[in-house]
């Protein structure tokens, strides 16, 4: 097989605990987003706009719904010849077999795998960020720095600082300090969880890593800490794009919204960076004509019959006559049915919302209502 | 459903669609906000089980295969059956006469000859219908007949539509033409394999006819019956009725029939976002597809991808097809708009609910 000069492994074996109801029965990066997208798309389509033809994916929490969603790959031209998606479980070895246990664990049980293409690098990726980034910049970067690693960096607000991974460099880009969430921070540039390895170094220090019983196996809390105190060359890329790994039900709200905006962080459907995604083929809208929409993002199979305002209608969503739904993301297949009230709520797919029953609270100091997938709101 | 090869014909026009369909063949007019009408046979054959379809292609066939590429989008790119795209005669300009021209069939007799299905399912692919064609199987292999015709109650006059008379369900009669309350033609039926080329066969000497001309004299030795769709029909063979057809959607009855999720249109996918409908934009009764911004006033109309209408733009009771940006102040009523189009600030674009007005596609080849 042709030598391949970079592959991806995508994470995305991960809850997203913090999401709720949201993965309660998925995992994150196969929560809807956008109206028309699954979080995985995001990275997905990176890849293939990066020219990443090969890509390891890295499963494990509840990985029914990604796997079938990710398919053959061909929904965002990954299905070629000779590459790629693959998908990568965890499996079992003739000595057992064991869960991935952290971020690197994943890799480190796919090294075979990584062996097949025996590429130069290992980009290694997380599959439930948002962001449009082309990879080819930071790997050019990478091999002009004769990099060992490469980790990807984005600007934070410094008191924000306290949450991230912070990396400190000097002024060539060179990390020489690697802090989880420090108390008192001497840099803003947080880590995105992107990182591009030399494969040799990668394997080496992954190897390592699994022979030591009080690592936790993670990339940020082990790996890197790692090469750094051996002195391998560390480097960081500075992306000053819009990057975000809505972690958390306000944080996913926020960046659901900010695309309603005239100005949303990036374009989607820019012919260099379009989002791809496995849609099936729906329908047009249909919009009602006594209905009322103002600052919408809406997508096929929705019929709108009654009031959208400021919200994100997925994909064949129902809005019914003198119905009302305001500041609120409506995920695949959610109804709401006639007369009934949705405010600064996230309901979940195919979730039903009866006649009469008012959701949701428009005061913004309370918390943002989320209805799980499948439940349906009945009067009282 | 192996029992059945699918035949869909593409190669024919109506002069007075020419305008609108320019390089296009009618059934690869845009419909829908999404769809190019022939997506709905080739929808059908898949959402009734049948898996192997060929398409009788046009002269200027690259509006067909752009669209149906390798048939992935119908699940027709298989190793056993799938699509095969098929020669067909090369006609005039225009050709009304014909739609089942003997000498098609007869081109493409290794396809018909090699398929070990007893069925041939034929239809136009101009045919606006959501049909599942199991139907009209059960009925044509429950009757015994050679030929089963599809037909419904004309609603009102055509003049390229054919007639079909019969006697106790046997026809005896197809003519062109039909007045309100005649049995009109839905241009599809299903044929023995073995009789199509037998029929081939027999009227080579005339294989310049349709096949229901040339067989015209012996509807006594040759079973053909009738089955009737109830279902919805969308004409498009003027521009009146096309526009019309294109506006039907909007009646929910017809919009949910024809976009039945358990017999889903299937059609060339794009990764265009979802729509932004913009503060102070007012939107009325339309259909609207993803890829659309609307920041002004949309009334009783069909848009297609990735249309722009900017504020203060009003458009009422028109078709704006994909790519078209109807700019600020601008007003397009009783419109067709073809693609990639750009109704500059302040134009007034009108035509009349008798005469729609049509703006022919701006295509640079971008």
């Amino acid at each position: 097989m042709k030598k391949k000069e970079c592959i991806a492994m995508l994470l995305a074996g991960g809850q997203g605990s913090r999401l709720g109801a949201l993965t309660k029965k998925v995992a994150k990066p196969a929560v809807s987003f956008g109206g028309k997208y699954k979080i995985i798309d995001f990275s997905l389509s990176n890849c293939a706009n990066s020219g990443i033809d090969t890509v390891g994916v890295l499963t494990q929490y509840r990985p029914f719904i990604l796997n079938s969603y990710i398919s053959s790959g061909k929904s965002w031209d990954l299905s070629g010849r000779e590459g790629g998606i693959f998908i990568l479980p965890p499996y079992a070895t003739e000595s057992g077999g064991q869960w991935y246990a952290g971020t690197a664990d994943s890799v480190y049980q796919n090294i075979e795998f990584m062996d097949i293409y025996d590429s130069e690098y290992v980009l290694i990726l997380s599959g439930d960020h948002l962001y449009s980034m082309n990879y080819q910049d930071m790997l050019r970067e990478h091999i002009n720095n004769n990099a060992d690693l490469t980790v990807s960096v984005i600007p934070v607000e410094w008191k924000e600082a306290t949450r991230f991974g912070i990396i400190t460099s000097d002024e060539e880009g060179k990390i020489v300090k690697f802090t989880e969430k420090p108390k008192k921070p001497d840099s803003n540039l947080a880590s995105m969880g992107i990182y591009i390895f030399k494969k040799k170094v990668l394997v080496k220090a992954l190897i390592e890593d699994s022979k030591n019983e009080n690592s936790s196996h993670d990339f940020g809390k082990n790996i890197i800490p790692k090469l750094l105190e051996e002195g391998k060359r560390l480097f960081c890329y500075q992306f000053n794009g819009f990057w975000r790994d809505v972690g958390t039900i306000p944080e996913y709200y926020d960046t659901n919204m900010s695309f309603l905006s005239h100005n949303p962080p990036f374009e989607l459907d820019e012919v260099e960076s379009q989002v791809m995604s496995n849609s099936n083929i729906y329908p047009p809208q249909y919009i009602g004509a006594d209905s009322k929409l103002s600052s919408c993002i809406v997508s096929n199979a929705c019929y709108v019959l009654g009031e959208a305002v400021h919200s994100v209608l997925s994909t064949g969503c129902y809005v019914g006559e003198g119905a009302s739904v305001r500041d609120s993301i409506l995920l695949p297949g959610a109804r709401v049915e006639p007369g009934a009230v949705v405010r600064r709520a996230i309901l979940g797919d195919n979730c039903v919302i009866e006649s009469g029953v008012v959701i949701g609270s428009e005061d913004p100091e309370d918390e943002i209502t989320v209805i799980g997938n499948n439940r349906v709101m009945k009067a009282k | 459903m192996d029992k059945i090869v699918g035949l869909i014909t593409t190669n024919y026009g109506i002069k007075e669609m020419d305008l609108i369909a320019g390089e296009r063949t009618l059934s690869s007019l845009p419909y829908g906000s999404r769809y190019r009408i022939i997506d709905f046979p080739l929808s059908n054959m898949v959402n009734s089980g049948i898996n192997t379809v060929g398409i009788i292609t046009p002269y200027k066939y690259r509006s067909i295969i752009d669209h149906i590429g390798t048939g992935s989008e119908w699940s027709l790119d298989r190793k056993r059956g799938g699509l095969f795209i098929l020669p067909g005669s090369i006609f005039g300009v225009s050709n009304s006469e014909s739609r089942f021209m003997i000498r098609d069939f007869e081109l493409n007799i290794t396809y018909l000859h090699r398929s070990p299905a007893p069925y041939v399912l034929v239809t136009a692919g101009s045919v606006v219908s959501n049909m599942d064609y199991t139907g009209l199987y059960e009925a044509h292999k429950k009757s015994g007949a050679d030929i089963t015709m599809v037909y419904n109650i004309a609603k009102e006059d055509d003049e390229y539509l054919c007639k079909i008379d019969d006697t106790d369900g046997k026809v005896n009669k197809v003519s062109v033409g039909v007045k309100e309350g005649d049995k009109e033609f839905l241009d599809c039926f299903i044929i023995n394999r073995e009789k199509l080329l037998d029929i081939v066969e027999w009227y080579q000497a005339v294989n310049f006819k349709d096949l229901f001309d040339a067989i015209e004299d012996e509807y006594d030795k040759i079973d053909v019956r009738l089955y009737e769709f109830a279902g919805y029909y969308g004409n498009v063979f003027s521009v009146k009725k096309y526009f019309r057809s294109c506006m039907d959607p909007l009646n929910l009855d017809i919009n949910r029939e024809i976009f039945n999720p358990d017999m889903p249109v299937l059609t060339k996918g794009h990764d265009t976002a979802p729509t932004k409908y913009n503060e102070g934009c007012k939107v009325k009764n339309s259909l609207i597809p993803a890829g659309c911004t609307i920041s002004g006033t949309v009334e009783d109309s069909v848009l297609f991808r990735n249309v722009v209408v900017e504020e203060g733009a009003v458009i009422k009771n028109s078709i704006i097809m994909q790519k078209c940006v109807i700019k600020a102040g601008a007003v397009v009523e009783n419109a067709i708009i073809d693609m990639k189009n750009v109704i500059q600030e302040g134009i007034v674009v009108k035509g009349s609910k008798e005469s729609i007005y049509f703006k022919e596609k701006n295509d640079k080849w971008d």
